[in-house]
């Protein structure tokens, strides 16, 4: 569906060359480790951006967050705005499934913190509410 | 992504719904409406700020969160918005009364924009 020109956001109305620049989401590369002392649901985060591709892997904090989440691929970087490159204020999503549950990872970066919320859906009864999380981590 | 079966318990809605203000009369989002849904669901509507006023961008049906594993209380929800040119997740949570809510907007024209964040706040003027 092509966009309507009334649709557009006003900080949207851009004009920029296509293909549209890499977003540079290497600023957010490097091992995260979260601020609170206590446990949470995330213990720490690796990123490391290879040939324009983001790979998240996240180590869980306490049950029933997974020891180790695995490494996954980031669906989607994102810039600070339209009409930049810079993932300075930027940031991604990720999705990790396992059987029983099921994680989006919403990231942004943003004065030097790595904020991180995930979605967590479990995907059958238990004793278990479907949660939002949102931490925050320090680059190691 | 894959679709994701997952289980429908109904949450208490009551801090999420109602009628949602950008606290910036300039914000990219001028406003939220969200009502009941579908166990485990809200209905979400919102409307994109334009130079002329708003643009209504439909209404989904997003999956609602607790804040904790216990609480029976809904608090955060996630909502994708199809616009055909552009995907918005929006990433929606209250705090203090606040609704927060981050987008990660995703281009999927030939525009050359770059898919993008941003992260706006909206308070409540009314129920839904």
């Amino acid at each position: 569906m092509a966009e309507p020109s009334y649709s557009r956001r006003a900080h949207e109305n851009v004009t920029m060359p296509f293909p549209p620049p890499r977003i540079e989401a290497e600023v957010m590369d490097g091992r995260w480790l979260k601020t609170s002392e206590k446990p949470q649901w995330i213990d720490s985060l690796t990123i490391e951006t290879i040939d324009g591709d983001t790979f998240l892997q996240i180590r869980g904090s306490a049950p029933p967050s997974p020891p180790d989440w695995g490494r996954v691929r980031c669906d989607l970087v994102f810039a600070n705005a339209a009409d930049t490159a810079n993932a300075r204020a930027g940031g991604f999503i990720a999705h990790y499934d396992f059987d029983e549950m099921h994680f989006e990872v919403q990231a942004n970066y943003n004065l030097g913190l790595l904020v991180v919320a995930t979605f967590v859906t479990f995907t059958s009864p238990g004793p278990f509410t479907n949660r939002f999380t949102r931490e925050f981590f320090f680059r190691a | 992504m894959t679709a994701i079966e997952t289980t429908a318990v109904s949450l208490d809605l009551s801090i999420l719904l109602g009628d949602w203000r950008n606290t910036n009369a300039e914000g990219g989002i001028a406003r939220i409406v969200c009502r009941g849904g579908e166990p485990g669901e809200m209905v979400v509507q919102a409307y994109g700020r334009t130079a002329d006023g708003m643009n209504d961008w439909g209404a989904v049906a997003a999956p609602v969160f607790a804040f904790t594993f216990e609480s029976k209380q809904a608090g955060a929800f996630n909502a994708v918005f199809d616009l055909g040119y552009e995907e918005v997740h929006m990433q929606a949570n209250v705090k203090a009364g606040v609704l927060v809510v981050a987008s990660f907007n995703h281009f999927k024209d030939r525009s050359g924009r770059s898919n993008y964040f941003d992260r706006e706040f909206f308070h409540r003027i009314g129920g839904a």
